[in-house]
């Protein structure tokens, strides 16, 4: 049986290399993504880690970067710390970043989930993505993700 | 097997009040939802219908109005070839979380594989990030939907 997945669509006043930079800026992400960073050199086949913006060794999530084509597309591997090892519990998350007259379409897919990752990102994404939007479109996040959240996404 | 639905849920910087008068009242939509005007008097078991230019777009029954907490109502597109589908149901769920409101759009009793769940597939995320635009920065989202629809065929 195929592993459930996730879609996420938003469109973002923005131009597309300023939807891509911050996904990967610390300094933005910790505004919209829960104060975490997503750390990496963005080369294809290096690890990357989502971590605690004020505090590296608390890693909520780890992975490898599979495609990296700024700006339109980058492809990760996405698992726990600990189960990085483990096929089943490894997930993949690909962002497309398109332009469409004269805004930008973000589309998230994450795939290869299992039930209890699927729990999870449903209420994340959603949250993240639409506090990313506000904080381009309007120069301030919402306030509810600029703060941890009890698990890692 | 369960009916197809769409579910899309978004968080945005506003009231509840201002939310919910932005989905009921007709110059609100024709701003963000791409020139589509909402006219209804929102009483259970009553009338609504979208216009655009004046022609009729879609309509329905409302089936509730919670004001300003839950909105639903029946979907009729008024177009040839989506007229064969059965109606199906928009509910809108708003839910303030401190400051910001919740909003989750679940469009449900939907055809397998009809033309409407593909339209508003596309459609919705379009309709709710120009909304948001509108409401926190005043900036709607300048995109003709019909011709978004026409490019993603022309890539299919």
């Amino acid at each position: 049986m195929p592993k459930p997945g996730y879609i996420y669509v938003v469109y973002i006043q923005a131009p597309c290399e300023k939807v891509w930079d911050a996904l990967i800026d610390p300094e933005m992400t910790k505004d919209y993504w829960g104060r975490h960073r997503n750390s990496s050199d963005w080369k294809a086949g290096s690890r990357w880690q989502h971590e605690d913006y004020d505090d590296a060794s608390q890693v909520a999530v780890a992975g490898m970067v599979i495609e990296n084509d700024r700006p339109h597309r980058l492809v990760l591997s996405w698992a726990r710390p600990e189960s990085l090892d483990d096929p089943d519990k490894v997930s993949k998350v690909t962002f497309t970043i398109e332009e469409q007259f004269g805004s930008t379409k973000l589309t998230v897919v994450h795939s290869e989930l299992d039930n209890e990752m699927l729990r999870g990102i449903g209420a994340g994404w959603p949250a993240i993505l639409s506090s990313l939007k506000t904080m381009l479109e309007t120069g301030a996040s919402l306030p509810m993700t600029r703060r941890r959240w009890k698990s890692g996404n | 097997m369960s009916k197809p639905e769409f579910v899309y849920t978004t968080y945005i910087e506003t009231t509840a009040e201002k939310l919910w008068h932005a989905l009921t009242d007709g110059d609100f939509t024709e701003r963000y939802w791409f020139g589509h005007r909402v006219a209804s008097e929102w009483k259970v078991g009553g009338p609504y219908q979208f216009t655009k230019q004046g022609k009729p777009s879609v309509e329905g029954e409302v089936l509730e109005s919670d004001q300003p907490r839950r909105l639903a109502y029946t979907w009729d597109a008024c177009s040839a070839d989506a007229s064969r589908e059965r109606s199906s149901r928009v509910t809108f769920d708003l839910e303030a979380r401190g400051n910001v409101i919740k909003l989750t759009v679940t469009h449900d009793n939907l055809d397998e594989g009809g033309k409407i769940l593909r339209d508003i597939s596309g459609g919705w995320p379009m309709v709710i990030a120009s909304l948001k635009g509108l409401l926190e920065s005043g900036r709607v989202l300048d995109i003709d939907p019909t011709a978004a629809a026409d490019k993603e065929k022309a890539c299919a």
